[in-house]
């Protein structure tokens, strides 16, 4: 699970032009927690590299005398991002050991709500007919991805909501439709809801 | 929030037969019950949540995809749906946001590694 915290950082090295192979070592949802890390640690090292030509066009005024242009891609990332890379890195590997930490200590309950989380997902094909009756074009894989993903989202916050109405109106689990429809309603008075059904008529 | 009462309540009337007519919209048949069931588990409701709470729960999303998808065939390229469309749209929401852009770095990783795997696989 990625925090946004996290991802802000992240950001800055994201937008690569070069050609080099760079996958990000970040965890992956479609494993579970535990497995991953030791994998990603041993990639972080070899792989943080490259990515950093991309931030330091200041540090590629330093780097200028070293190569032409060819070069200089290469060339500039021996110099400044060490320290950047070093940080992402820990950060990375600090949260994955909290993480490792915290699932490890989770009880037989847990653990199963845990993985129903991680796991749960809507299934690729409905969401693309769903998109694509809309559209009446077809879409690619990745709007796909993103939609069930942001979809996946969503309904979590109107069950963490509905929950929260749920334990503040003092009744317990399972939640009922007066929750979810109370969440439905604060959320909307946060504007977290899409409505374009009523237009705003400014001066009428 | 009318529209969800709505709904709940004409559930029952449109099972009438094969000629009804589809008055309300979510009359289609269910299509997220399964997966819908074992999200909210995840989220921290209860092992069995009641089959209301998921009809309404994915009357929602349904929504929300239909309103995400006309927001974003309305800007960029017009008439498609596109991926920076939709980014575009989620920005000022964080969660989502971030949980898209570690969604696609996520996707490209998986894809590139496949590709060695089986580049690496052909050359043997």
């Amino acid at each position: 699970m990625a925090d946004p915290a996290r991802i802000k950082t992240d950001d800055t090295c994201e937008k690569t032009t070069t050609a080099t192979e760079e996958p990000k070592p970040e965890e992956t949802d479609d494993v579970s927690a535990t497995a991953k890390p030791t994998q990603e640690n041993k990639e972080a090292p070899s792989q943080d590299q490259p990515r950093q030509d991309v931030k330091p066009e200041t540090a590629a005024h330093e780097d200028e005398e070293e190569g032409t242009s060819g070069q200089s891609a290469c060339k500039r990332l021996k110099v400044e991002p060490e320290k950047k890379k070093e940080k992402r890195q820990k950060v990375d590997e600090d949260e994955i050991q909290k993480m490792q930490v915290l699932v490890s200590s989770f009880s037989e309950e847990q653990l199963n709500r845990y993985e129903m989380y991680r796991r749960s997902a809507f299934p690729k094909a409905a969401i693309k007919r769903l998109i694509q009756s809309i559209t009446g074009s077809s879409v690619s894989q990745n709007v796909v991805i993103a939609m069930s993903g942001i979809s996946k989202v969503f309904a979590g916050e109107i069950v963490e909501e509905a929950l929260d109405v749920c334990e503040k109106w003092g009744d317990t689990p399972p939640l009922q439709p007066k929750h979810m429809r109370e969440a439905v309603r604060r959320l909307k008075s946060r504007d977290q809801i899409p409505n374009t059904k009523y237009k705003n008529i400014l001066f009428h | 929030m009318a529209e969800e009462e709505d709904e709940t309540g004409f559930e029952e009337e449109a099972d009438e037969g094969p000629g009804g007519v589809d008055i309300c919209h979510g009359r289609r048949k269910r299509l997220f019950s399964k997966e819908l069931r074992c999200m909210m588990y995840g989220f921290g409701d209860d092992q069995n949540p009641y089959t209301e709470s998921v009809d309404i729960l994915e009357d929602l999303v349904i929504e929300f995809i239909t309103e995400m998808t006309h927001k974003a065939m309305s800007i960029g390229r017009q008439g498609r749906v596109q991926v920076e469309d939709i980014v575009f749209l989620i920005r000022k929401d964080p969660r989502k946001f971030a949980r898209v852009k570690d969604l696609l770095t996520m996707n490209e990783e998986l894809k590139r590694a496949r590709k060695a795997f089986d580049e690496a696989n052909y050359g043997s």
